[in-house]
């Protein structure tokens, strides 16, 4: 599914956005970079609590869709500045973490 | 100059999950047991008893000022001070920045203060063991605002190990960083290329007094004090460092 819906069907508040049009092959949900970097998937769109700038490096490192950060979790400006640098998508959701992968998950697979 | 043998991370019984057994005299017997000529004590979040192994130590061994701080990615960073003073005022700063949870014994252990003659001095109410509302980069800046040294925490595991946790080493200059008591040298830079360069400690991680002394790392100085520990965290004016060999693993 086309992040761009995905985005609007969560009610997502982008942070940075590069493109938009991107296909959104599945969800990751995980606060561990190390494990994010082992068992992620090119396409995936992460849900995380951690807002540490290695987020950003960690997404590009592994081609995600993007990165959700779940329960109002707002990142620091300078995560926004280099994601927007790296074309790495960002996007804010006031639910919990539970929430936004259960209804991510119920929409990429109906 | 020579080698000294130092721990640098060793928990007392301030620390929640660390055993009630491990008192200032205890703490300083099983030191002088194992032969080391320099210690730390860093328990969560708090220096305290550091003040009192001192004490209780007399130089022998040395003693320098520590806590493991847990900041709000919930990675884990070794902090070393010289004076007393700066230690227990950042202590006082992560009082203040921890979440208010009162320690549960039943659950986490008792949190106690005891001097150097075995006197407890007091319990800590409020759990030490829980993230401060810092960023790691704001802890790493604190610590050295206060004159101290920053050494990342048993980084290779899990929980609080800063490679396990965000990955990769975040932007800044990592001089040095502790690796796990049970993981080979080798392995470690196998494992994480972006450590190659850079100054490796092994501590033991003790929690229990059978445990001081179980990892150590080799220093080459002229003094067993912070500022020749900082040289040789960075490999300079001629002081070394060379990690002591992996344990057992233990879990």
């Amino acid at each position: 599914m086309e992040l761009g819906r995905v985005v609007s069907e969560l009610g997502l508040e982008p942070l940075a956005t590069g493109d938009l049009t991107r296909d959104v092959q599945g969800g990751y949900a995980c606060d561990l970079l190390s494990d994010v970097l082992a068992h992620a998937e090119a396409g995936d769109l992460w849900i995380t609590h951690q807002r540490h700038l290695n987020v950003v490096a960690v997404a590009k490192l592994r081609d995600l869709a993007g990165v959700i950060f779940a329960r109002g979790n707002r990142p620091s400006p300078d995560v926004v500045a280099r994601a927007a640098q790296e074309g790495v998508n960002l996007f804010l959701s006031s639910e919990p973490a539970f929430e936004v992968a259960g209804r991510l998950h119920r929409l990429l697979h109906p | 100059m020579r080698w000294w043998r130092a721990d640098l991370h060793i928990h007392s019984a301030l620390s929640p999950c660390g055993s009630l057994e491990l008192s200032p005299a205890r703490i300083v017997a099983e030191a002088r047991r194992a032969g080391l000529d320099l210690i730390a004590v860093c328990d969560h979040n708090a220096a305290e008893n550091g003040r009192y192994v001192r004490r209780r130590a007399a130089g022998h061994p040395a003693v320098l000022m520590g806590m493991e701080i847990q900041s709000a990615e919930e990675v884990e960073v070794l902090a070393y001070f010289a004076d007393e003073e700066s230690a227990l005022e950042l202590q006082a700063e992560l009082r203040s920045a921890l979440p208010d949870l009162p320690c549960d014994p039943a659950l986490f252990g008792d949190q106690v203060v005891v001097d150097e003659e075995g006197e407890i001095v007091r319990c800590e109410e409020r759990l030490l063991l829980s993230p401060v509302a810092l960023s790691l980069a704001e802890v790493v800046a604190r610590v050295e605002a206060l004159g101290g040294v920053a050494v990342p925490a048993h980084v290779d595991r899990l929980p609080g190990g800063l490679l396990a946790v965000l990955g990769l080493l975040p932007p800044g200059e990592w001089p040095a960083v502790e690796i796990a008591p049970w993981t080979p040298l080798s392995q470690a830079l196998r494992a994480w290329p972006e450590l190659e360069g850079r100054g490796i400690l092994r501590g033991s991680d003790a929690h229990y007094p059978a445990e001081i002394g179980r990892a150590w790392t080799d220093l080459y100085l002229a003094e067993p004090t912070l500022d020749e520990l900082r040289l040789a965290l960075g490999g300079r004016g001629g002081r070394l460092l060379r990690p002591g060999p992996p344990i057992e693993e233990d879990r």
